[in-house]
């Protein structure tokens, strides 16, 4: 077992996602009559078309492209290794103008996509950049992006069934209409917050995969690090002092922590450097 | 005294508050896992939505609490 603490937390956040999903399945089926086979099909090709949908709009609103093998022949060669290093195949690797140093990963083991940004190449060294591809391919490795789309896919569905059984089971008057609306939005926010908290923690998890596939993880906290300092630095405008002000979202701050997909990066680079 | 009334005032209330302090919570409960988190942000970090979705869902919060408090009113027999 690669990640026993990762596998603890996921049978935690897993267990209690099942349970809601059971629980919303349960209620399409004895209040609205749906039967049980229509309810796990739907659900499968729901989350499905997400998936679909999700990784076909993440490429096309950044405008990816092929990254071209004679252009970047280091980079094709450093992911070839770096795959064959963590037992996956070579993923299909795009560039695109990002207007800030990005990458991420879309897909699945077997048929996933990293996206690097053009800035991202010219801000980082070659070994950083390894260090951020050697990061996205742990996320392809550990199928962390099924696992989000699945949370989210078990999210909206758990909302929608809420949201029917309010409407359903009120006097139809404005102010069910209402309730429904906004026991939808409470409900997905809160099963969201447990697909936020499991999505933290694998970062960390490949993190660490990633130190590993490269053989230390100084080159990924220094990615990290030389990011951060210029995020810093352009932050400094008056629209996020006056988000800042609220103290309530704050980068790293109450609510901006439960809400957020990744770890502060600050704990990221100690992590990699201990 | 109609409990629903009053469970809409309550939550709408809350809800629209919430919109309000931090729009980044509900597109980030809708987005993530529909589109990489990341996409939009600087490597590392999640994606802050730009200024206009965030003024549009704190409008969202604004109508929120205004329909959650004439609910209010409403179930307390005030209007």
């Amino acid at each position: 077992m690669r990640h026993p603490s990762l596998v603890a937390r996921m049978a935690v956040v897993g267990s209690l996602l099942f349970a809601v999903y059971a629980v919303a399945a349960v209620v399409a089926m004895g209040a609205f009559g749906v039967p049980l086979w229509l309810v796990l099909i739907g659900s499968v090709l729901f989350v499905g078309v997400q998936y679909k949908i999700g990784k076909w709009a993440a490429l096309r609103s950044v405008g990816a492209e092929d990254l071209p093998e004679e252009q970047y022949p280091e980079i094709h060669r450093q992911v070839e290794a770096l795959s064959g290093e963590m037992g996956i195949e070579k993923p299909r690797l795009m560039i695109a103008r990002m207007g800030v140093p990005n990458a991420f990963a879309v897909g699945r083991k077997g048929a996933g996509t990293v996206v690097v940004s053009e800035e991202l190449l010219r801000r980082l060294n070659a070994d950083e950049v390894e260090g951020v591809l050697a990061h996205e391919l742990a996320h392809i490795g550990n199928r962390d992006v099924v696992m989000m789309v699945l949370g989210q896919g078990i999210a909206s569905i758990v909302s929608i069934v809420a949201q029917w059984a309010v409407l359903l089971t009120g006097d139809n008057d404005l102010a069910d209409f209402f309730l429904a609306i906004v026991v939808g939005q409470v409900v997905q926010m809160f099963v969201m917050l447990f697909v936020f908290a499991i999505s933290r923690y694998r970062e960390y998890v490949a993190d660490s995969d990633a130190a590993g596939a490269i053989g230390g993880g100084e080159p990924l906290a220094s990615a990290l690090e030389k990011i951060s300092q210029g995020n810093e630095r352009a932050s400094e405008s008056a629209v996020d002092e006056q988000v800042n002000a609220l103290c309530i979202f704050g980068e790293g701050r109450g609510l901006a922590r439960l809400f957020a997909t990744h770890p502060p990066v600050e704990k990221r680079i100690e992590r990699l450097r201990n | 005294m109609d409990y629903r009334t009053l469970l809409a005032a309550a939550l709408g209330v809350g809800l629209g508050m919430l919109l309000i302090v931090a729009p980044e919570a509900i597109v980030r409960a809708h987005t993530t896992g529909r589109v990489p988190g990341e996409r939009g942000g600087e490597y590392g970090t999640d994606s802050v939505p730009d200024d206009r979705v965030r003024l549009l869902v704190r409008v969202v919060g604004v109508g929120l609490v205004a329909a959650g408090l004439y609910f209010g009113a409403t179930g307390f027999g005030m209007l």
